[in-house]
């Protein structure tokens, strides 16, 4: 049986939606699942505890059209300290944009780092709606394809999954401004005022 | 205004007065913690002070930029996307559909021509070139490019194409 470390690339982690997937994926695993974040200090420690592990599922949000910056600075610090036994690489990840296809290329770094480094591919998942579909009646979308992707990384196989809200852009519009205008209410923010054009002014 | 924001120090004869430039290397630029205080508690403003505050108001009103940054995995290297993911002040939290796409509404943000000189040590090979591209075309849509120009070279050839491109904008 295998063991799995998973990584929470995210740039809030505790907190994190990211998180939540890492949970999910938690319950559908049928072997030895450890969880940890990355943070700015542990990167070496990682490395280090790599060596015990068959799989690492690594687990972050799309930023800026691409992986994390802590992301990047973790894959930098693996490149120079590989484990001596190579784990298989899983990928899972989230964008809150409706289109899980604006993952595409974050997942294309993920794979050519896994080609020049000697890590075999292993199952990956790409999420759109990635910040609202837990919260949704849609949430069985994104268990079902967390599900999979747990028994893809189980079976050893190197499936590829993709999910996402199956809303029309106009409604996830509507429905994504809503939930941000809920969202800056909590801080006493009206719409408009979340809506000023005035940057640092 | 002009902008030029490089993850190494360059060297230009003399830069105009509409041309800001920030050798990011020499700066302090925390990562961002993905708070959304930038969009729900502040509007347009992040809640971390340091110098990337200087600095993307300076991306916003520029109309031609250019990126200067070591290529990493086929992304820009930590110093730059560290400043990009900074950038996010310049964003609202609203979705706009653009170019069949959600993506997030923009504040005063002025369309920009972008040249984006990216290095490595060595030869680049076709596949991060590619990775690259693909990684600006989806840059475009939520920086507001309305133009870009993606420069692939040798880290001995940075500054020497740096000028180039500088030389040209005052040639215009």
């Amino acid at each position: 049986m295998g063991k799995i470390l998973i990584l929470n690339g995210s740039p809030r982690a505790p907190k994190s939606n990211s998180k939540r997937y890492a949970e999910i994926f938690m319950r559908y695993s049928s072997g030895e699942v450890v969880y940890q974040n990355i943070t700015r200090k542990n990167h070496q420690e990682l490395c280090a505890a790599l060596n015990g592990y068959t799989d690492l599922l690594l687990v972050f949000p799309l930023y800026a059209d691409a992986l994390p910056v802590g992301m990047l600075q973790f894959l930098k610090v693996l490149e120079a300290n590989p484990p001596q036994r190579k784990p298989v690489i899983s990928i899972l990840i989230n964008c809150g944009f409706l289109e899980y296809e604006q993952n595409k290329v974050a997942m294309q770094m993920m794979e050519l780092f896994c080609r020049r480094n000697g890590y075999r591919l292993g199952a990956r998942l790409m999420l759109g709606s990635g910040e609202a579909i837990l919260d949704t009646p849609f949430r069985f979308i994104a268990v079902r394809s967390i599900r999979k992707l747990a028994r893809s990384v189980a079976q050893g196989t190197c499936q590829t999954y993709c999910a996402t809200m199956p809303l029309p852009k106009k409604i996830f519009q509507w429905a994504a401004n809503r939930y941000w205008t809920n969202y800056g209410k909590r801080f006493g923010m009206t719409k408009k005022q979340m809506q000023t054009p005035d940057i640092e002014s | 205004m002009k902008l030029i924001l490089s993850d190494r120090p360059l060297h230009f004869p003399v830069l105009t007065d509409d041309t800001r430039y920030f050798d990011l290397s020499a700066l302090k630029i925390a990562n961002c913690v993905g708070c959304f205080g930038c969009w729900t508690k502040t509007p347009g403003r992040c809640v971390i002070r340091d110098d990337a505050t200087r600095i993307y108001p300076c991306i916003a009103a520029s109309d031609t930029l250019l990126y200067v940054s070591r290529l990493c995995y086929g992304s820009y290297d930590v110093l730059m996307k560290t400043m990009l993911e900074r950038a996010i002040p310049v964003q609202q939290a609203f979705i706009r559909i653009h170019c069949r796409e959600t993506h997030h509404e923009q504040r005063a943000v002025v369309p920009k021509k972008a040249t984006i000189i990216v290095y490595a040590d060595t030869e680049i090979e076709e596949e991060e070139r590619q990775i690259f591209r693909q990684l600006v075309i989806r840059n475009a849509y939520n920086m507001n490019f309305e133009s870009f120009e993606i420069l692939f070279t040798t880290e001995s050839q940075v500054n020497s194409l740096a000028k180039e491109i500088v030389t040209q904008w005052e040639r215009f």
